[in-house]
């Protein structure tokens, strides 16, 4: 007798022809939920092992990776040089799950400060998949898995400003965090 | 406009929330021994206090919170059950 291994769900049977997409992936919210955790335990596992063999080069290596990714998607918007313009590119980029404001202190009368060539703008993230990711996982905030959200931002940021950015942590808490984006102009 | 609130009966005085609140909101009441808001405006809602605060002596209301994607709904069904 053939060996089965035993399952609780029941699996999923059906016909498949290649010529015939579906609409949709499938699924109820248990599977998409499974499958989110269970990147989330990779992509921790796989940071965490990144910095134990790198050290400090890892969160050269991951902002890259993310910048890469920012220039890609920063090529899919409009090319602007009003910096409130791009913020808003910059949200729809990121999409909500990387839910961003531009925020200051209240003795600070605008968003944006110049600074010389630069100009320096103070953007808190309120939700956050590598937070989420790293919350899942135990690992400690500021660790090379952030740095592909910087690189994703100053990539994006990037490509639609057409100009040299930087981006800083400023604080990191469960809620939020709070990053300063500074903008170099005069070209890259 | 995020408001916060501080459980004066809870609050042990460590002064964790004020060391670690990136813009100064909260200050000691030298006289109470207990930590008070003093900029409430300048508060980004991180939650940092939350975390660190050994009495949960704080509540935020009006604040943008974040999705918590990492809870697990089988360990939190289980946890329900002993607690």
């Amino acid at each position: 007798m053939e060996y089965q291994i035993e399952r609780e769900e029941k699996e999923i049977l059906g016909d498949f022809k290649p010529e015939l997409i579906p609409d949709a992936c499938g699924g109820g919210i248990d599977d998409y939920e499974e499958a989110l955790h269970v990147l989330m335990k990779f992509v921790g596992s796989m940071s965490s092992a990144l910095e134990q063999v790198s050290g400090r080069g890892a969160n050269a290596i991951v902002y890259q990776a993310g910048k890469r990714m920012g220039h890609e998607a920063g090529k899919m918007v409009e090319k602007t040089d009003e910096l409130e313009k791009a913020m808003q590119e910059l949200s729809e980029i990121l999409g909500v799950e990387f839910f961003f404001d531009m925020w200051k202190p209240t003795n600070q009368t605008e968003y944006t400060v110049e600074k010389g060539n630069e100009t320096v703008v103070k953007l808190i993230f309120r939700d956050c998949v590598v937070r989420q990711t790293l919350r899942r996982t135990g690992l400690p905030q500021k660790g090379p898995l952030c740095y592909l959200l910087y690189g994703y931002t100053v990539g994006a940021v990037e490509e639609v400003m057409g100009i040299k950015g930087k981006l800083d942590i400023d604080h990191v808490g469960p809620n939020a965090c709070l990053k300063t984006l500074t903008i170099k102009w005069g070209g890259k | 406009m995020v408001k916060i609130e501080i459980d004066e009966d809870a609050c042990v005085g460590c002064g964790s929330c004020v060391d670690d609140c990136p813009n100064d909101v909260y200050e000691m009441d030298e006289e109470k021994n207990k930590t008070k808001v003093v900029k409430e405006d300048d508060c980004m809602a991180c939650l940092s206090c939350h975390e660190i605060c050994p009495a949960e002596a704080m509540e935020h209301k009006d604040i943008h919170v974040a999705k918590r994607l990492y809870i697990d709904r089988k360990v939190s069904g289980i946890l329900k059950k002993i607690i």
